[in-house]
């Protein structure tokens, strides 16, 4: 059948097509100004999915990194206690080498019987260390002193520190124990060398003026050194590991970024491009739209 | 035998038919942009001509015409558009509405956004992640209370905002009906009216217009099957009948429902308002109650580091051992908290006074929690000295677990939801909730465009059928006007004729 064009027809369709142009506009405009493909869940069904999941990992992702940065500054903490520790230490032998020395007079090995027990308080000092007011060396009971001096009969080689572990979460399903407990650094109670008994045999050796007990502590106190720089050295693995989970967090940032981009970012060269040609059609389905709706033939009639 | 006068008569006929012409030109043309008008065009018939057969009809030769006369205005339209616009119309109605809807939902659900559930979740999980490295911190503990309020009331909110939308719903189809019942009793009136006027033979062509309009309006509202009959319009929905002649069978929301659990109602706006009520809406809230619940009930399986002490006993298990537990509150009942001596730890979360269970409405951090957040638990390790047990606070064991939980597979109840997800993390279950609204909500927008356009298209035919062209009317009302002015010229003519006959005969002698 031969279809009889009447104007209500043109006018419904240059309605109707000038709404679909400026409907097709503002949804350009929406991504162009969000900067997003994605603005609701229907705009890609699928693909929201895999955002709203990138978007969490991200969220979980950011959370491992500040945990793994609280735990390298706890770890670097231990490092440097550990340090003064081993310092201590060496002084400690330098003066057990010269007390043992027989050439000293009493007057000397008091003095030097003195400085160790100042030594001894500068030890007990750094087992007592705190880092953001936690006790580093009382496992999990970091609240309360594990060499607490204010104990009835306090006697620092009879401490028990708690053995319990400090981890922290730096990946999905990945807990790190970050920390050391006095007895692992300092000697367990009944330990030959564990330091605060070897300081008391050397001072008692001193005060006595007996040098050979003297200097049978050297080699307890080479094994304990030994002992602080194993643990040193167990730090710093850790601090590796936690540096490499570092790594790898960061590059998992960086990759969950990218595919999050890529799945709701809008690409703003192809939307620029879509828009202006958008706009064109606009424009010209406008004017032909006014060329088309004004003339009937009542304008030609005379 | 013609009388003297006969051409007069003739040519008055005539005048008169082109200007009924005439007229109906200009009623086209004033209705050219009428809402539902349909062209009307004058049928002109030759009246009867002279002699009639007989026996004593004259002996000259010839039939002579008589002149012209119109039988009648009819309007020009196709029945066969009219069912399938009404066919095509109730699609229209049906998925805009749940486009509509479906598009709400999304606004509700509001992702991808930062500040949806899925971002107050994630920062859940962070404050017991931060927790779990000052377990003896009072701030982490607020900092836990804050998000979980956070969570809950994301909760609450949005489950608000379905059942305003439900009530909404509820309300349009109120309104529906009201509208529909009167469209059909206009019908109906106009059933009577046209039926008495064209009893006596003529077209009703307006008021047949304005029915046929009401008819499509309607149809967009109900799915409705309309047959013409002696009486009029008769409209049924389905089995149920609407108007049949001047009786009309009003709607109301109870009818309606009863009709769309019947199946008479299976299409048209009122439809889709129906079935998103009852079965988006209904389905999501479903949904996110079961989320709720499940994240505070449901089943999971958790590992407990050794040296953690279970509740109620005193000594450190030896081995890592794995247990189910229900949900978060499970698992805070698992842990202890800050309060000396040791004391476990309460429901984590618990539902507002007067519910009955938890739901995506009634979802509350447990209030005594939310008092002191000294209740809330962190840790799974006690120690035993002089028969008084008091809790380790270092230890950060359940702090870990339940920041872990973000990656731990929650039991579902299929049964509510139906989705066939009976074990996901909790994310990955909402994840999967908003994938499908956004399926749905596509869905919906695609069959209402391709509703839209078939409609359209179909509509495009009846206004090539029955819209007035302005050309078409501007050429016919040339064509009667040299119709009518030729007319009046044969009638001058006759009249001079007459002159000559009646003044200028008869003069002889003068």
């Amino acid at each position: 059948m031969a279809l009889r064009v009447t104007p209500s027809m043109m006018h419904m369709q240059l309605t109707r097509n000038l709404t679909r142009n400026l409907t097709q506009m503002q949804e350009l405009q929406n991504q162009v100004t969000t900067g997003r493909k994605i603005n609701k869940a229907s705009d890609d069904p699928v693909g929201i999915t895999y955002s709203l999941r990138y978007r969490t990992e991200l969220a979980s992702n950011e959370q491992y990194q500040k945990n793994v940065d609280s735990a390298l500054s706890w770890l670097d903490f231990n490092d440097t206690v550990l340090d003064q520790a081993g310092q201590v230490l060496h002084r400690v032998k330098d003066l057990v080498v010269q007390g043992s020395n027989g050439t000293n007079p009493q007057v000397a090995l008091d003095s030097i019987r003195d400085e160790i027990s100042q030594l001894k308080n500068q030890l007990l000092d750094i087992s007592n260390s705190k880092v953001n007011g936690k006790y580093v060396f009382n496992g999990q009971t970091f609240d309360k002193m594990p060499y607490d001096p204010n104990t009835p009969n306090f006697d620092p080689k009879t401490v028990v520190t708690d053995t319990g572990e400090i981890s922290y979460a730096v990946g999905v399903g990945v807990t790190l124990p970050i920390n050391l407990t006095g007895n692992q650094v300092f000697g367990a109670v009944g330990e030959t060398d564990n330091v605060f008994a070897v300081l008391d045999n050397i001072m008692a050796g001193l005060t006595a003026g007996s040098q050979g007990a003297v200097s049978a502590q050297i080699g307890n106190i080479e094994s304990r050194m030994d002992k602080i720089l194993n643990a040193r050295s167990e730090v710093g693995a850790r601090v590796n590991r936690v540096e490499l989970m570092q790594n790898r967090l960061q590059d998992l940032e960086l990759n969950l970024t990218d595919m999050k981009s890529k799945t709701e970012d809008a690409d703003f060269e192809k939307l620029l491009i879509e828009s202006k040609v958008n706009e064109s059609i606009y424009q010209a389905s406008l004017s032909v739209g006014a060329k088309v709706i004004s003339p009937t033939l009542v304008d030609f009639l005379r | 035998m013609r009388s003297t006068f006969h051409t007069l008569e003739t040519t008055k006929r005539s005048l008169f038919t082109q200007q009924a012409a005439i007229n109906t030109v200009g009623h086209n043309i004033a209705n050219a942009n009428t809402e539902g008008y349909s062209r009307q065009r004058v049928t002109m018939v030759a009246s009867r001509p002279i002699e009639a057969f007989g026996m004593n009809r004259s002996t000259a030769p010839g039939q002579l015409g008589t002149g012209v006369e119109f039988t009648a205005i009819s309007r020009i339209r196709t029945a066969f558009l009219d069912d399938q616009f009404r066919n095509q119309a109730k699609y229209v109605g049906n998925w805009s509405v749940q486009t509509d809807t479906l598009s709400k939902l999304e606004a509700i659900v509001n992702e991808p956004s930062d500040s949806g559930i899925r971002t107050v979740m994630d920062k859940f999980y962070q404050a017991w992640s931060d927790l779990s490295k000052d377990p003896e911190n009072v701030t982490g503990r607020k900092i836990v209370r804050e998000t979980a309020v956070a969570l809950t009331d994301s909760f609450n909110q949005i489950s608000k905002q379905l059942t305003d939308l439900n009530a909404d719903l509820t309300t349009n189809i109120e309104v529906k009906a009201t509208q529909a019942n009167t469209m059909l009793n206009t019908i109906a009136s106009l059933n009577a009216e046209i039926r008495k006027i064209e009893a006596l033979g003529d077209h009703a062509n307006d008021l047949r217009d304005q029915r046929d309009l009401l008819t499509d309006q309607l149809s967009q509202i109900v799915n409705v099957q309309v047959v013409e009959q002696a009486d009029g319009y008769s409209i049924s929905m389905g089995g149920t009948n609407l108007v049949e002649g001047d009786v009309v069978t009003e709607l109301s929301s109870a009818s309606l429902t009863a009709a769309f659990q019947s199946g008479d109602l299976n299409n048209g706006e009122v439809y889709g308002m129906f079935v998103a009520r009852d079965v988006y809406v209904a389905d999501y809230r479903r949904q996110l109650d079961t989320m709720a619940n499940t994240l505070a009930n449901g089943d999971i399986q958790i590992t407990l580091p050794a040296g953690s002490v279970k509740p109620g006993t005193t000594t450190p298990i030896t081995a890592p051992e794995t247990i189910t537990v229900k949900g978060i509150n499970g698992l805070h009942k698992l842990g202890y908290t800050l309060e000396e001596p040791a004391t476990t730890g309460l429901d984590f979360f618990t539902f507002k006074a007067g519910e009955n269970g938890i739901t995506a409405a009634s979802i509350q951090l447990n209030p005594i929690i939310s008092a002191d957040t000294n209740k809330i638990a962190s840790s799974m390790r006690t120690t035993t000295a002089n028969g008084v047990t008091s809790v380790v606070k270092g230890n950060n064991t359940l702090a870990l677990i339940m920041s872990e939980l973000k990656d731990t597979p929650f039991k579902f109840d299929q049964t509510a939801t139906g989705n066939g997800i009976t074990e996901a993390t909790i994310g990955n279950f909402y994840n999967s909730m908003v994938g499908s609204l956004g399926v749905q909500s596509q869905e919906a927008y695609r069959q209402y465009q391709n509703s839209v356009a078939q409609t359209e298209l179909v509509d495009s035919n009846r206004q090539s059928v029955s819209g007035v062209s302005l050309d078409e009317e501007m050429s016919d009302l040339i064509k009667y006007q040299h119709a009518y002015s030729a007319a009046a010229r044969v009638m001058t003519t006759f009249d001079q004729m007459l002159e000559k006959l009646i003044n200028g005969t008869g003069v002889v002698g003068r």
